[in-house]
């Protein structure tokens, strides 16, 4: 089997099977004139140059250049051009490695989804983890080995390390590797094995948003450094200490699957758990709170000690924490909360994203008094999701700023970048000997190294996961790598002494240590086929030295400083941009931020009586300054957050965004992208505490002073209130466009939706026989995370426009989430509505277009035919719900690497048409062809539109109303069923699904609108 | 034209109104009148017989109206029916606005274009005129001296007496 | 009727004038070397045309996005430069046709210019629908052509194919009725200039014409047919044109009151416009004797009708959508009064209703300057009519969450100073080449009004 080309291969047997197959490939031609070698006779030859005359021919007729009707020189086995094929592999956005299918298409990987049958992330799939496939095709990656700025071969490089590393070992200087948390096993054993080679060396392990109190938390209680795994499915009552489970905590997919489950109304039983939020600023999993308690930063703490006390009370623990500072709550808070927890004892879960060690302890406290270790915690399989640790990272840090350290590899880690005293510790690094950095681009870190040895993006190359104790998965490559850039787990074996490929490095560890752990009987070979294929595999998970609870562990917290009347910086990461990594990424950057909805930029989130306190509008630019680090950032008022808190996103600022200069239309009035710094937004984490072995995510001796400079954001939505303002409200209260209802009406006959009387004004010139198209969407389930936006873009080929665009109100994404206030803005809620086109029967948009350009199918489709659109706009301006898409502008398409992720099977769309979301109608067509080559009926559930396949919560479902069985036939008839301004008759194809609200407030009625 | 005329040439409309009825009673016959402006009355004083144009305007018009209309039926209907935001095939309130339209366009364009064609009028075309001045503020009327009846000094005084200032002889050839 | 009126009024045209004194005035008028005032004019509209040709160039090449349109408002000031010079060309029909049927002899003075100010307006107007396009190169799309697509016809449901025959049928009849009006004086024209290229022009155009009496009587049925049916399409052209509106779900836009709204306003705008243009005309012409202070007396309390008229429908406006009850409605009006687009709202209640109320006043009505000044402002207004009801409709709607905001980019506004340029071009150059009254017209009422002095006597 010759290397000079890439083998697919469809199911193991072939890929085994290598070269036998090829024989039999060049056996079929054997009776042809085509066989290679076999001198031609006239007739062979004659035929030959027929077919190739007829050939030549045939290639002139496409628009296609000849060299891209196929790019694969010979056509491997199973993959036919035109068709996709998915290859099962393992997230690598972040340390959370959910499972993926690689959609790839004529030899290239162009969209990621969840993969359905792993059972971490149960095929949902986050924003980042959708945009993640950009990084493939990032034509700033570095591709090649760089030795001292210069880029150099892998030999010179690896034998100039190699040589370093012997005079180390002499000398018996210390060796470090510094990574985030490494998801993959293999990787982690052989950094084991490259360091065993040294006398004093160590593997350092820290996350960018660190969990490492909770690890520690659990040494003390439990005796082991590990982090449960948070089984929200199973919960009941959930109470959260400022972790936003649902956004960026640990695991959000996973989190946000097991939390829809436990919501799920329609489910019999119907669950509903009741949740509690505790936090300072307006965090996605807040939005979805039943309970949202805002409190300063330094008060939460106190809050969970004063919920230890009372669950400790009930269950007559010998043991009372004591209550320390007093919390600014009324008692039936904290009461209500610590009751509904013990009723559900083994059905509830306390979390707590707290920093240190201490609240964690306590937490752990009250999920074991609780019983909930074991329910819905549990320890005995936990997650290896996170495994930073930050007390050795202090160390190392001060080894390398003591100079004491001889050779440091970094591995997916920017430690100039996102830690504090990052400029002192880039001179440190500057200082030591031997730096290697495995960086994939040039960031703040890699110029640094004295060799950057650049790692393949995850969809490049072989690897492995153990997301939680025995669920291991496999990362198998969709593309050779595109550059010269080489596995992390290949250059530690190189170092070692080791020139096994990636694939072989895998396949031996699997052979060792996982294959040893899995309960079937069956061979290796089978059973790793089997994993290949599935993309993961269940094993024994590792056995752990769990100890019962230590109750001597709980002591009382370090008396909760009091406040101090300043304001107290929060830093948080977002759910778009959840770590500097992904600050390359475009789609990211333009994604609106699920909450403030702005794009391209981090900013100083202040509450409102903060800002009017202070004279603030949005935009203003303010400068926040601690102890000699300053930056400065535009204002956003945030309604929800505390007082006394001013919160600034993580992650921003990064030099790899300095890319963004030239992006979006050039013209005449056109701003730039980047800010003033040249990059987007400003790096916080300057501000980050590194104390007493954890980071601190807030301080609390921060200056605000306003500059009287101004910075507008790029906000995609200007008005966030159902109700209009109050001077020109002509009365009626909010507008119904998101509806809401409770559980006691839900309970009481509100399970049927009542059909409303249809008037006919026309007679009933198309009906719908056949199939007829049609999408739900809960609104009780989704959490707004905004994971569908992107997997919409990255289907749909939706251009990025660049932040003056989105200024100008012109940002080019399909579907959009509408994100709505009600109640007192010092302490709103929040409703999210993914709106997207709602395919009206009655379209307004299509009467009015004058070329025919928007009509409706056979079956219910609003259909946008760009090349017949001579981009009048009249459409968008009669869409009621403003979902149409205008190209003003020939958006840039010329990063030709970026192209590689176009969906060939979407047009491309040019200056001055309209579009819109089109139900994915690729998709459609496909499942209609796959069903009607296998001459069956489609089944319900076969089309999945790249918004519902992504989504975590499952909140979106498609499929054909026409069969009464589908799914989403059932959701239309759910009493919680309403269409988006029904009282227009534009008869929308898409329903929606009202929110439950737990309580009975005021501001509900039954089925009523919120405000 | 053969044989001679005779023609008077008058300054004002009411001189032209009277002589034309005058001339008429006698019985003489009326060629043509050249004028500057459309005097009103004087058709009659002639007794020309009323344009047949309001006919063609209407014909037209009407032509234009249904063919419009049926063809928008048979584009939206039945040529390639697409359904337009479920509006019927035959959306007939719609397909009213542009059949209007375009029966207006048939109408008035077809009914100038009959005038230029009755009148002989056309780009290009020499003008003859009996007399310069015509088209400034002159009046002419042009006798035709049919028989032996016709006697030139009593028409040629006739004229006079309703205050023709010039009176001409003319052999037809000059005359349009 | 009309000769009773013409008993009890001063004459229309002063100083006596012989017929061949007037066709001196008027031809004179052309054939003096052009003055200082002309010139200036006409060099700074031609400089205005040049900024908005460059800039539409700039546009149709860059892409439409150098406008400040958004995905929520998809026309603004596009449409309002459309509707706003459709507007100004409706005054010229109502002149040259409808008065004309009503017998109104003071029009012979105005409507030839009326005439042309109609054409170069609809000029004007139709480059918008146009350039406003997304793609203006398959621009003719919207017309139903034989074609290998199906054929593939066009949406006659659409109010913008509505739209592009009412304007196109308008544009043709108008030019029709202008040229048919012109044919005599062409020949007057004719028959006084000297040999050589001048005359071979008019002679071509003048079709031959010696005012041969048969001619004239079918000409003056073809002139009164022409006239009956333009005056039914200037009704529909605008109707049609609200109806763009009218027809869809967009509060402030669904609205059945818009058809006779729009026309009157339409009227109104033009009639101002009208006014703008005789005052400029008579003072730079020296055609005092021809427009007089009674025409221009009457044009004003046409104008005052319209207003009123207007006033009506921004009254009813506000009532309808009270009394409807819709929340949506209601709150589109609201917003128009006292959202972020008030100031567009007020200028225009203030130069549409407020201030053409001065012309109740004689004093007012007969001080040409003061008239003029009205009669500009009134543009304006008319101008913001439009937008308000554009923009307001469009910038806050049904979803909070779509609701954005607009302003204007350079672009936008030297494209509609590009229109003034090319109207004001095309004006200047149709006083200098063509007699700017109907003579033959003016001289059928002198004589007229002669005659009916003699029989007084």
């Amino acid at each position: 089997m010759s290397a000079d080309y890439k083998k697919y291969w469809r199911s193991l047997e072939e890929y085994e099977a290598g070269d036998a197959l090829d024989e039999q490939a060049a056996e079929e031609f054997a009776d042809t004139p085509l066989r290679e070698g076999a001198e031609p006779g006239r007739r062979e030859f004659l035929l030959a140059a027929g077919f190739t005359l007829a050939g030549a021919a045939l290639t002139g007729c496409g628009r296609a250049p000849v060299e891209k009707a196929i790019p694969l020189l010979r056509q491997p086995e199973g993959i036919l051009p035109g068709r996709s094929y998915y290859y099962a592999t393992v997230c690598g956005g972040c340390s959370a490695s959910c499972g993926l299918l690689a959609k790839g298409r004529d030899g290239r990987p162009i969209k990621l989804e969840g993969n359905p049958e792993h059972p971490v992330s149960r095929g949902g799939l986050c924003a980042v983890g959708q945009a993640s496939i950009l990084g493939l095709y990032d034509s700033l990656r570095l591709q090649q080995p760089m030795a001292r700025g210069k880029s150099a071969s892998w030999r010179e490089v690896d034998e100039e390390i190699a040589k370093t590393l012997d005079g180390i070992r002499k000398e018996k200087r210390t060796v470090r590797v510094l990574t985030q948390t490494v998801a993959s096993p293999a990787l982690n054993s052989q950094i084991r094995g490259f360091l065993k080679g040294f006398p004093d060396a160590r593997h350092v392990v820290y996350d960018v948003l660190s969990a490492s109190p909770i690890l520690d938390a659990h040494r003390q209680t439990h005796g082991a450094r590990v982090l449960p795994r948070y089984l929200f499915q199973k919960a009941n009552v959930i109470a959260s200490f400022d972790a936003d489970f649902l956004g960026t905590w640990i695991s959000p997919v996973e989190y946000t699957s097991g939390y829809s489950e436990a919501r799920a109304v329609e489910a019999t039983p119907p669950r509903s758990a009741w949740h509690v939020q505790f936090e300072s600023r307006m965090s996605l999993t807040g939005t979805k709170a039943d309970r949202r308690i805002k409190l300063a930063p330094e008060q939460i703490p106190a809050a969970l000690e004063h919920l230890a006390v009372r669950v400790a009370r009930k269950a007559g623990s010998p043991v009372l924490p004591a209550a320390g500072s007093p919390v600014p709550l009324p008692d039936e808070v904290l009461d209500e909360l610590a009751n509904r927890l013990w009723e559900a004892r083994g059905r509830s879960l306390v979390v707590c994203g707290l920093p240190g060690a201490e609240a964690q302890v306590l937490c752990n406290f009250v999920n074991h008094l609780l019983g909930n270790y074991g329910a819905t915690l549990d320890i005995a399989a936990p997650s290896y999701q996170k495994q930073g640790d930050d007390r050795e990272l202090t160390a190392l840090v001060d080894e390398i700023n003591a100079g004491k350290v001889g050779a440091l590899f970094l591995h997916g880690v920017n430690p100039v970048a996102d830690l504090p005293g990052g400029e002192e510790l880039a001179k440190s690094l500057a200082r030591i000997p031997l730096l290697v950095s495995l960086s994939p681009r040039l960031d703040e870190t890699s110029p640094l190294a004295r060799f950057v040895c650049p790692e393949c993006d995850p969809l490049e190359t072989w690897g492995d996961a153990e997301p939680v104790a025995g669920v291991t998965a496999i990362s198998q490559p969709a593309i050779r790598p595109l550059g010269q850039a080489r596995p992390a787990i290949e250059s530690f074996a190189r170092w070692s002494g080791n020139g096994a490929s990636a694939h072989e490095l895998v396949r031996s560890f699997w052979q060792e240590s996982v294959y040893p752990r899995q309960a079937g009987q069956e061979a290796f070979e089978a059973f790793w086929k089997k994993s290949v294929e599935a993309g993961f595999a269940r094993v024994r998970p590792q056995p752990m030295a769990v100890k019962p609870f230590d109750v001597q562990a709980v002591k009382p917290m370090s008396a909760g400083r009091s406040s101090t009347g300043k304001l107290a910086l929060v830093l948080y990461p977002t759910p778009a941009m959840p770590d500097g990594r992904h600050a390359y990424n475009p789609w990211l950057h333009e994604l609106p931020d699920p909450i403030t909805k702005a794009t391209w930029d981090n900013y100083a989130s202040l509450a409102p009586a903060t800002a009017g306190r202070m004279a603030l509008q949005d935009g203003d630019v303010v400068r926040l300054l601690i102890s000699g680090n300053a930056i400065e950032l535009p204002v956003l008022i945030q309604p929800g957050q505390h007082e006394k808190v001013v919160a600034v996103a993580l992650a921003y600022g990064r030099t790899v965004s300095a890319r963004f200069a030239n992006t979006g239309p050039k013209w005449l009035e056109q701003r730039p992208t980047p800010g003033p710094n040249g990059m987007i937004g400003a790096n916080a984490a300057p501000f980050l505490l590194l104390k007493d072995g954890s980071v601190r995510y807030w301080r609390d001796d921060v200056k605000v002073t306003a500059t009287g400079k101004r910075r507008p954001l790029a906000v995609t939505q200007a008005y966030s209130s159902l109700t209009v303002p109050k001077n020109l409200d002509p009365g009626g209260g909010p507008r119904p466009i998101v509806q809401e209802t409770t559980l006691e009406a839900l309970g009481t006959g509100g399970a049927k939706h009542e059909s409303e009387p249809v008037m006919e004004l026309w007679p009933d010139d198309h009906p719908f026989t056949g199939h007829r198209w049609a999408m739900t969407i809960d609104l009780n389930a989704c959490t707004g995370c905004s994971a569908c936006v992107i997997a919409c873009q990255v289907e749909n080929n939706v251009p990025v426009t660049g932040r003056d665009e989105v200024m100008r109100n012109r940002q080019m994404h399909w579907i959009r989430i509408d994100r709505y206030y009600s109640g007192p803005p010092s302490d709103v809620e929040v409703a999210h509505q993914p709106m997207m086109c709602q395919h009206c029967e009655h379209a307004p948009c299509e009467t009015v277009c004058p070329v025919l350009a928007t009509v409706h199918s056979s079956e219910g489709l609003n259909q946008q035919i760009y090349n017949r659109c001579v981009g009048t706009r009249y459409c968008e301006n009669n869409c009621p719900y403003k979902v149409r898409r205008f190209n003003w502008f020939e958006y840039s398409r010329d990063d030709r690497l970026a192209n590689l992720t176009l969906n060939p099977d979407v047009t491309v769309r040019s200056r001055g048409v309209m579009e819109k979301c089109s139900f994915c109608v690729q998709r459609i067509q496909d499942a209609k062809a796959e069903a009607k080559l296998q001459n069956r009926a489609l089944r319900d559930g076969e089309i999945q539109t790249a918004c519902q396949q992504t989504c975590p919560a499952r909140a979106i479902v498609f499929g054909d109303v026409n069969d009464p069985r589908s799914k989403v036939a059932q959701r239309m008839n759910s009493g919680r069923r309403y269409r988006v301004l029904e009282e227009i008759n534009t008869r929308p194809s898409v329903g929606y699904l009202k929110i439950v609200r737990a309580k009975k407030t005021d501001t509900d009625k039954e089925g009523g609108a919120r405000g | 034209m053969s044989g001679r005329v005779m023609v008077g040439i008058f300054q004002n409309e009411d001189d032209i109104l009277s002589v034309t009825s005058e001339v008429r009673k006698e019985g003489y016959t009326i060629l043509d009148i050249y004028a500057p402006y459309a005097v009103h009355g004087l058709d009659k004083a002639i007794g020309l017989q009323p344009s047949r144009l309001p006919w063609v305007c209407f014909l037209l018009g009407l032509i234009g109206a249904t063919s419009k209309l049926g063809f928008e039926y048979w584009a939206s209907a039945s040529d390639w029916p697409l359904n337009v935001g479920g509006k019927p095939w035959n959306s007939l309130p719609a397909f009213v606005p542009i059949t209007f339209e375009v029966m207006v366009l048939f109408a008035g364009i077809s009914t100038v274009i009959a005038f230029f064609i009755v009148s002989r009028l056309y780009p290009g075309r020499r003008a003859t005129s009996v007399i310069p001045g015509v088209t400034d503020d002159r009046f002419a009327l042009v006798l035709e001296e049919t028989d032996a009846a016709f006697e030139p000094s009593d028409v040629r005084r006739l004229l006079e007496r309703y205050g023709a200032i010039e009176v001409i002889e003319r052999t037809g050839e000059s005359l349009p | 009727m009309a000769e009773v009126q013409a008993v009890s009024r001063p004459p229309l045209i002063l100083g006596d004038k012989s017929l061949t004194q007037i066709t001196s005035d008027i031809c004179s008028a052309m054939l003096r070397r052009p003055g200082a005032l002309w010139w200036i004019g006409f060099l700074f509209s031609l400089t205005l045309l040049a900024i908005g040709a460059t800039v539409v160039t700039y546009q149709v090449a860059t892409g439409i996005g150098t406008w400040g349109l958004n995905n929520s408002v998809g026309w603004a000031f596009g449409i309002t430069n459309f509707v706003f010079w459709i507007g100004i060309g409706h005054a010229g029909t109502l002149i040259s046709a409808i008065l004309f049927l009503f017998r109104q002899r003071w029009r012979t003075s105005v409507n030839r210019s009326a005439e042309a100010m109609t054409l170069f307006a609809v000029m004007c107007a139709g480059v918008f629908p146009l350039i406003h396009m997304g793609r203006p190169w398959m621009g003719y799309w919207i017309f139903p052509y034989p074609n290998f697509r199906g054929p593939l016809w066009m949406n006659f449901r659409s109010p913008l194919a509505w739209d592009a025959f009412a304007i196109s049928t308008y544009f043709l009849i108008s030019l029709t009725f202008w040229y048919v009006g012109l044919i005599p004086d062409l020949a007057t024209i004719r028959d006084r200039a000297g040999a050589g290229l001048r005359r071979r022009l008019f002679a071509f155009f003048s079709l031959g014409w010696n005012g041969s009496f048969r001619t004239w009587q079918r000409y003056e049925i073809v002139y009164t047919l022409l006239a009956g049916l333009a005056t039914p399409l200037v009704v529909s052209v605008h109707t049609i044109v609200s109806w763009d509106f009218a027809t869809a779900v967009i509060p402030g836009w669904h609205a059945t009151i818009f058809p006779p709204y729009f026309v009157a306003g339409a009227i109104f705008s033009g009639m101002a416009m009208v006014l703008t243009l005789m005052i400029v005309a008579r003072t730079v012409m020296h055609l005092e004797n021809y427009i007089t202070v009674r025409h221009v007396e009457v044009m004003c309390k046409l104008v005052i009708l319209n207003s009123s008229i207007v006033a009506l429908a921004y009254g009813t406006e506000f009532f309808m959508a009270q009394y409807s009850g819709n929340p949506y409605e209601q709150f589109v009006f609201l917003n128009r009064a006292f959202g972020p687009f008030a100031f567009a709202y007020w200028t225009m209640v203030s130069c549409n209703v407020l201030i053409p109320q001065l012309l109740w006043f004689k004093r007012i009505r007969t001080n040409i300057a003061v008239v003029f000044v009205l009669s500009l402002l009134i543009n304006v207004g008319m101008w913001f009519e439009r937008f308000v009801i554009i923009v307001t409709s469009l910038h806050r709607d049904f979803l909070p969450s779509n609701w954005a905001s607009y302003r204007p980019t350079t672009i936008e506004v030297a494209t509609l100073v590009g229109s003034f340029g090319l109207f004001f071009t095309c004006f200047l150059i149709f006083c200098r080449i063509l007699p700017m009254i109907a003579m033959a017209e003016v001289k059928g009422v002198v004589a007229h009004e002669r005659a009916q002095r003699r029989n007084r006597k």
